[in-house]
């Protein structure tokens, strides 16, 4: 036990610097996605035929196809067509990508969840269909969408250990490094683990409260 | 002026006839209520007034306003008609993730290109009028269902509109929000506006409304001065829709 707590200690510090690299591309690639993923969501619904089944394709593209697909394409794919990108902007594209693909589904689900008399009541004042879309139908669709957005932006966090694939220097890669040296690996990886839950149980625990708190406001 | 006309308007959903061949017409003014069982066709027909649901075919023209069903509605014209009749539904249908004073505000801004300040102050103004100028700071879940529907009608009097349409106004509402409701729509029709109302209230159809229109099966059946509809109706429909509901 006393072992564990020292070779911890000992190796502590290179496993935050691991997750330092996580939470970084973490906060790049949620708003990225999230940006992206309303974009799509606006995509399905636009009225022009190409632009909506262009979007449905890359959606379930994004979705279709697993993120460490989407990684080692970022990485080891790009290249041959030109783009050769760092193993930090190749995680940040890869992760933006499918969380923009699956982000768009709970924005969408969440806009169509504004009741349909709010969209009435917006066309009767006269408001265009940008301001119908501005002022009423997003304001009330994103609270809706929240909860489920900031809970996806958690399994993003997690789903950042795929970059050990590429050689982004995140925690699991580091916790492989220090479990190849010592051969300690059981300790290792349950000191990672520790690290994420560290940070995505009071997240998840804050999403929740964070959920009945925006429920107070949405139409009945 | 603001007259209303309504010209051989049809409406159909697929092969279902909802407004057969509707016609009247309203002075500017005039206070009109459409009266009718359930599926009558009244809602639609006021919804077709200002193109929530666009006829099939007639011609829809409010003031020098001309709508031709047939045709698609230039998006000017469909602004202008949004302009001039405000609506008021039956469900309030107002903005919950806005306040009060932001409820009856955005259309001036969005829609007249006020400044946020004036039109704050106007709706200050028309908050006074239906009595509820100290709920502009709430939002509108903190009000009751008849507070709601008062704000409904500012927001839609907040455009300043030379008619305006009530669907069923006072049916989600217990008798006595109702009435208060009530109160606000007999004080607007004193003011002359013009106002075609879709309502169960006998009372209201036969003291505040000038005509009344009777509706069954998606036609007009019964069309004429209130109190003489109501006191001696003609057909054997509406006796028959006006029992049954007196002796509720």
């Amino acid at each position: 036990m006393i072992d564990t707590l020292s070779f911890w200690r000992e190796w502590l510090p290179l496993l935050l610097e691991g997750l330092k690299v996580s939470v970084e591309v973490a906060f790049a690639s949620i708003p990225i996605g999230i940006f992206l993923g309303l974009v799509f969501a606006l995509g399905i619904q636009s009225k022009s035929k190409p632009l909506q089944a262009l979007t449905v394709f890359v959606v379930e593209l994004g979705r279709g196809t697993p993120v460490l697909i989407l990684l080692q394409f970022a990485y080891f794919g790009l290249p041959s067509a030109g783009l050769a990108l760092s193993s930090y902007a190749a995680a940040v594209a890869a992760l933006a990508a499918s969380t923009g693909a699956y982000t768009s589904e709970i924005i969408r689900a969440g806009l169509e969840a504004v009741p349909y008399g709010q969209k009435e009541a917006a066309i009767a004042i006269g408001l265009s269909r940008r301001d119908q879309l501005r002022d009423i139908i997003l304001p009330q669709g994103l609270r809706i969408a929240v909860p489920p957005l900031l809970g996806f932006s958690i399994l993003v966090f997690q789903g950042t250990s795929l970059g050990f694939a590429i050689a982004l220097p995140e925690l699991i890669s580091r916790a492989y490094f220090v479990g190849s040296n010592t051969f300690h690996y059981m300790p290792i990886f349950v000191l990672a683990g520790l690290l994420f839950a560290a940070i995505c149980v009071p997240a998840t625990l804050l999403v929740s409260r964070l959920e009945k708190r925006l429920s107070r406001y949405t139409a009945s | 002026m603001t007259d209303i006309r309504v010209d051989s308007v049809s409406k159909r959903y697929g092969k279902h006839v909802v407004l057969d061949d509707i016609n009247f017409r309203i002075k500017s003014g005039e206070v009109v209520a459409i009266i009718g069982p359930s599926g009558s066709g009244k809602s639609t027909l006021l919804r077709c007034i200002n193109y929530l649901e666009p006829p099939n075919s007639g011609i829809i023209a409010v003031g020098d306003l001309q709508m031709d069903c047939e045709a698609r509605p230039a998006n000017t014209d469909l602004d202008r008609l949004r302009r001039t009749v405000g609506m008021v539904f039956q469900s309030f249908n107002l903005f919950p993730h806005l306040t009060v004073l932001r409820n009856v505000s955005l259309a001036q801004e969005r829609v007249l290109k006020r400044p946020r300040k004036e039109a704050d102050e106007r709706s200050m103004e028309l908050l006074r009028r239906v009595g509820l100028a100290d709920k502009s700071e709430q939002y509108p879940s903190r009000c009751s269902g008849g507070q709601q529907q008062r704000i409904a009608i500012a927001r839609a009097l907040a455009l300043d509109p030379k008619a305006m349409l009530f669907d069923e106004p006072t049916s989600a509402l217990d008798p006595e929000l109702g009435l208060e409701v009530l109160t606000v729509m007999r004080e607007l029709a004193e003011t002359g506006m013009t106002m075609i109302v879709v309502t169960h209230e006998m009372r209201f159809a036969e003291n505040v409304s000038d005509r009344v229109i009777v509706m069954a099966d998606g036609r007009i059946i019964e069309h004429g001065e209130s109190a003489a509809i109501m006191r001696s109706p003609q057909t054997a429909r509406t006796q028959q829709f006006l029992h049954a509901v007196r002796d509720r």
